[in-house]
């Protein structure tokens, strides 16, 4: 059950987008989520494709972890695709099966809405793919900051994010062996009736509940005798520095969504 | 003590990361979907520490999710994909730490040694949080099917997100009944 597991789906490198700053790419993803709603003929799809296949390119990612990605959204997609296809009654009839019919504006919906949501799965997974979950964290802290004057905790958030994120794997790694310690005295979850399998719940919750609890106190201990006060005055260990492409890389976006808005109609 | 905030920063952090980690032990339905056990750790936090710190975890849980790429959004237009992330990813869950709102009536009777009021009162503290996320998910889901469906999308919105909440809250409320019951020291904060 535990093989299952895949931590996060970052993949090192040193790619142009991998050393762009986190907080450029977050920024980018969050205007390209926008951007992408722009198009609406066939010319502003094929460019967004286009630019969606050239950050793929520059990102040095393996054309199979992308596609990995997509597996899970593939049956919203097509669900998607479908329902457009039956819904949209619009334009000529394309197709007449029985009382199942196709028309055509049906089926241009239909391939735009799974264009967008190609390209929005891919350039969400690149920013996943090419950026560690503690500098999205870090970046996102950044970013945040105005928000500190409408009393959102954004440090508390930041730290306690990062915190989850360090243990993760080491939660992953405990449930793993308390699984396999109570399955070899006869407490198995992962096979044999539904009762049995409830029943081996609580003899895996429990000791995991209470080594989770002494963790957070240990924790809680070791930040305090090194005089952790909250986040007024702290420095930091993981520096973020804005360069020059990551500023071109924005102007870039802002250029292409003008080219958008100039061929949409 | 001066650092009881900062412990229960961390607790909310480390159960989040637990919400996260029991989301993949999950039982598979037989009409397909499964059932996960990530509901539980949030419902403990609220139990522990209050309303307040099950809504942490739960939200915590939700951008967690949403950092490590866990996530499904359907592009109908810039809005709804914002909305939907939000709602469906950290409102959802942080309305789950409202099944804290029994927490005080459930430590008196745990304190009175009645186990088995104490455990009716911990599956509706479940039942309301169950309710709530089942809500904001119908809503998401009209307004998904009424974008290209007329008719009775309620009906159908009500039908599928009760195949799967109906099973999540039986299976977290058993749980939790269970094992708030069983070893009443994970919801003491003293311990």
């Amino acid at each position: 059950m535990m093989e299952k597991m895949i931590f996060g789906r970052y993949i090192p490198g040193d790619s142009f987008v991998h050393q762009l700053d986190p907080r450029a790419k977050i920024l980018f993803v969050f205007l390209f989520i926008a951007v992408v709603f722009i198009a609406n003929n066939a010319v502003t799809y094929a460019l967004l494709l286009a630019f969606t296949l050239l950050v793929i390119v520059l990102s040095k990612i393996r054309l199979y972890f992308l596609i990995n990605g997509l597996k899970p959204v593939l049956i919203l997609l097509i669900f998607t695709f479908l329902l457009h296809i039956f819904f949209t009654r619009e334009g000529d009839v394309l197709l007449e099966i029985g009382f199942i019919e196709v028309y055509e504006e049906g089926l241009r919906q239909g391939i735009f809405i799974s264009i967008r949501f190609l390209v929005l799965v891919f350039i969400t997974s690149i920013l996943t793919l090419t950026t560690s979950p503690i500098s999205i964290t870090d970046g996102t802290e950044v970013l945040l900051h105005p928000f500190k004057r409408l009393k959102l905790p954004v440090h508390e958030l930041a730290l306690m994010m990062s915190i989850s994120l360090r243990f993760i794997p080491t939660l992953m790694d405990e449930t793993g062996k308390i699984l396999k310690a109570q399955t070899a005295r006869g407490s198995d979850i992962s096979s044999g009736p539904l009762k049995e399998r409830l029943r081996a719940v609580t003899p895996l919750l429990i000791p995991l509940f209470v080594s989770a609890f002494k963790r957070a106190e240990d924790l809680a201990t070791a930040m305090e005798v090194r005089g952790y006060r909250g986040g007024e005055g702290r420095t930091r260990y993981r520096q973020l520095e804005w360069a020059g492409r990551d500023t071109a890389v924005l102007l870039v976006l802002a250029v292409f969504a003008g080219l958008l808005w100039y061929f949409r109609t | 003590m001066g650092n009881k905030r900062v412990l229960v920063l961390l607790e909310i952090a480390i159960f989040a990361a637990l919400a996260f980690v029991l989301d993949f032990i999950a039982f598979s339905m037989p009409q397909g979907g499964s059932v996960s056990l990530a509901m539980i750790p949030v419902v403990l936090m609220a139990f522990r520490r209050g309303v307040w710190a099950g809504i942490g975890t739960g939200a915590l849980f939700g951008l967690l999710q949403l950092i490590l790429g866990r996530y499904y959004a359907a592009p109908l237009s810039f809005g709804f994909v914002v909305l939907q992330l939000f709602l469906e990813y950290i409102a959802a869950f942080a309305v789950v730490g409202l099944a804290g709102i029994t927490r005080s009536p459930y430590l008196k009777k745990l304190h009175d040694r009645k186990f088995f009021a104490a455990g009716l009162l911990v599956a509706a503290g479940v039942f309301v949080a169950s309710f709530l996320r089942y809500l904001i998910h119908t809503a998401v889901g009209v307004w998904f099917f009424s974008s290209f469906a007329e008719g009775n999308v309620l009906i159908y919105s009500v039908t599928y997100n009760a195949t799967y909440m109906v099973p999540i809250f039986l299976l977290t409320a058993l749980v939790c009944w269970g094992l708030f019951t069983a070893a009443p020291r994970l919801t003491d904060p003293e311990n």
